[in-house]
């Protein structure tokens, strides 16, 4: 009989997330683990113990999960991780890490954003000038730095002008690899900074509109428009969850809207391919990197 | 349909190692739970939600499984399991912290089958010292040894007090007759192997406690085992895979023979898994602790 599947998955939190639980156990994993509270220190006793105890058959079918809901924290843990394998003896195993769902979240909407900038528009996301709203979470952060590392000028803007632009100067050091030069702006400034905007990425938290109808309306140069929040009110004007594609209704630009379920379809099917294909073949330590990598085949179809 | 079968895996400590549950998981459990941060005045209330929600036929598809750091408070726990059981609701219980009784077991079983392929002789009225001896393994080890007849002495590294605690605690608790020294100098090591038949070393991983010099000194050595698989390993002159091999370092003492620690662990490996098993397949509950884990090693060996 073959050996079951073993994920174990671990959390900084004092709770896993229900909604990665799901996900893994659909995506085939029979044994699902929760380590709660895990500190950066606890890691490599917790792996080393995770990797000896499968022969080189089991090996291959155990995997780790990183959640919680920091970023640098979960990227910290993932490295860790990585550093603990000894693979010159073949203990090693995969890990995914995706704090709060954002690598996976952040990897669809900017995939679609980039598909929807090819669609409609015949362009790309280089040279484009983004505005992350909102963007100083960690759905924000990491779609900032994916959009920038496509080539885009990326603006994080937040309520506080210091926090923002210590949020981009941490995507800058730790996630963009030398590649990034995202700035940090106040929202204060928004109505300035519509004026030179191609794309809005909206990732406030859920019911707080981040892109009233008047600043829609005041975006010469608007073509599109992401929003993750599916709580009403949604996060920009005029703007629905369902939306895929669709013409903003205000929008002089004719700027068209990807709305929270339009991207959730997304998010969901990169996370589930990330699932099944670290258990396939070789081991990968997948990230945001990975996550936008599958999610751009996902919008293939 | 049968019922799945259900592993509760309660740890006093804030994570359960995931060695422990990979191996719940390869024995055949369906469901795999951790418990942590488990008091062991907990453990009875704990039990008695496991009994009594599965009637007569889910009770004997329902396993607990103790493990932590501490031997003492998985004693204490693996009582206070036992003692919660209501017949004919009760569940099985195995008790394998720190993976120490099956370590030791395996390590008591070779070293036992050796002494008889070599030297004909049984472990009863062998002297034995245990290096290393005041952590879970050593005293393992030594209850172990002691219950099979030997005249054991735990062996502290540095102090002849934590020897005496250990030694005198479990006396009192599982019936051996087991002496406590310390020896932090070459000197002290050589004057206690010196009339040593047989030598157990359970020390860190990584430390070499005798070192060729000191085992010339040994003058009726028959046989030495050694759990340590990073080098340094704990004596020298043991390869990690010799099982029954000649101690070329031992020169005064003929026919003296050593044992590995992949020798061990792969009758460790056998045994865990052969005990977790036990929990599914036996008719009536058990409790398997050291005692049933040398039993078992035995027949494996």
């Amino acid at each position: 009989m073959e050996k079951p599947y073993i994920l174990h998955m671990f959390t900084p939190e004092k709770n896993l997330s229900p909604f990665d639980v799901n996900m893994a156990l659909d995506a085939g994993w029979s044994a699902v683990v929760p380590y709660l509270g895990i500190e950066l220190g606890e890691v490599t006793a917790l792996v080393q113990d995770a990797i000896f105890s499968r022969s080189p058959s089991g090996v291959k079918r155990t995997g780790i999960f990183i959640g919680g809901r920091d970023v640098k924290m979960a990227i910290d843990i993932l490295r860790t991780a990585r550093k603990s394998m000894v693979p010159e003896f073949g203990f090693e195993v995969s890990a995914l890490a995706d704090p709060s769902g954002s690598f996976t979240t952040a990897a669809a909407m900017v995939a679609m954003v980039e598909q929807e900038l090819k669609q409609s528009f015949q362009t790309d996301l280089a040279g484009k000038n983004i505005l992350a709203l909102g963007g100083t979470g960690p759905v924000g952060q990491i779609a900032a730095v994916l959009a920038a590392k496509a080539g885009a000028k990326v603006k994080v803007v937040g309520r506080q002008l210091e926090k923002a632009q210590r949020v981009a100067e941490l995507c800058n050091q730790e996630y963009g690899e030398g590649k990034t030069g995202i700035e940090g702006q106040a929202d204060a400034n928004k109505a300035e900074l519509i004026k030179t905007a191609d794309v809005v990425f909206a990732t406030a938290a859920a019911g707080i509109e981040v892109l009233s109808a008047e600043l829609v309306a005041a975006g010469p140069q608007l073509k599109v428009a992401a929003d993750v929040n599916a709580v009403p009110p949604p996060g920009i004007a005029g703007l629905e969850a369902h939306h895929k594609g669709t013409p903003i209704v205000g929008s002089k630009s004719g700027a068209v809207g990807i709305g929270a379920l339009a991207i959730g379809a997304i998010k969901y099917q990169a996370q589930h391919r990330l699932l099944l294909r670290m258990r396939e073949g070789k081991p990968v330590y997948y990230d945001y990197n990975d996550a936008f990598a599958v999610a751009r085949e996902a919008v293939l179809g | 349909m049968e019922k799945r079968s259900i592993m509760h895996m309660f740890d006093p400590m804030p994570h359960t190692s995931p060695f422990d549950i990979n191996m719940a998981v390869d024995a055949g459990f369906d469901v795999v739970i951790p418990y942590d941060n488990v008091k062991p005045e907990e453990v009875a209330g704990l039990v008695r939600d496991a009994i009594f929600s599965r009637g007569p036929v889910g009770v004997k598809r329902t396993g607990v499984f103790i493990g932590g750091r501490d031997i003492g408070v998985a004693l204490n726990m693996s009582d206070a399991a036992k003692k919660a059981m209501v017949p004919p609701f009760e569940v099985s219980v195995l008790a394998d912290p720190s993976g120490a009784f099956t370590t030791a077991a395996a390590l008591v079983a070779l070293v036992e089958k050796k002494l008889k392929v070599h030297h004909g002789l049984e472990l009863k009225g062998q002297r034995a010292v245990v290096f290393g001896g005041t952590g879970p393994v050593g005293v393992a080890t030594g209850v172990i040894a002691s219950l099979a007849g030997a005249e054991v002495t735990l062996v502290d590294p540095f102090n002849i007090g934590t020897a005496l605690d250990k030694a005198n605690e479990y006396n009192q608790r599982c019936g051996s007759t087991l002496k406590g020294t310390f020896a932090s100098s070459d000197a002290d090591k050589a004057r206690l192997i010196s009339s040593a038949d047989v030598v157990f070393c359970t020390a860190k991983a990584g430390v070499q406690v005798l070192n060729a010099s000191i085992l010339s000194d040994a003058k009726q050595l028959k046989v030495a085992g050694d759990v340590n698989a990073v080098p340094p390993l704990g004596i020298e002159g043991i390869k990690r895979k010799h099982c029954g091999e000649p101690l070329v370092h031992a020169t005064n003492s003929a026919g003296a023979v050593g044992i590995g620690s992949l020798a061990i662990g792969d009758i460790k490996y056998q045994l865990q898994n052969r005990l977790l098993a036990l929990l599914l397949e036996a008719d009536q509950p058990v409790f398997l602790d050291f005692r049933a884990a040398f039993e078992r090693a035995r027949e494996l060996v």
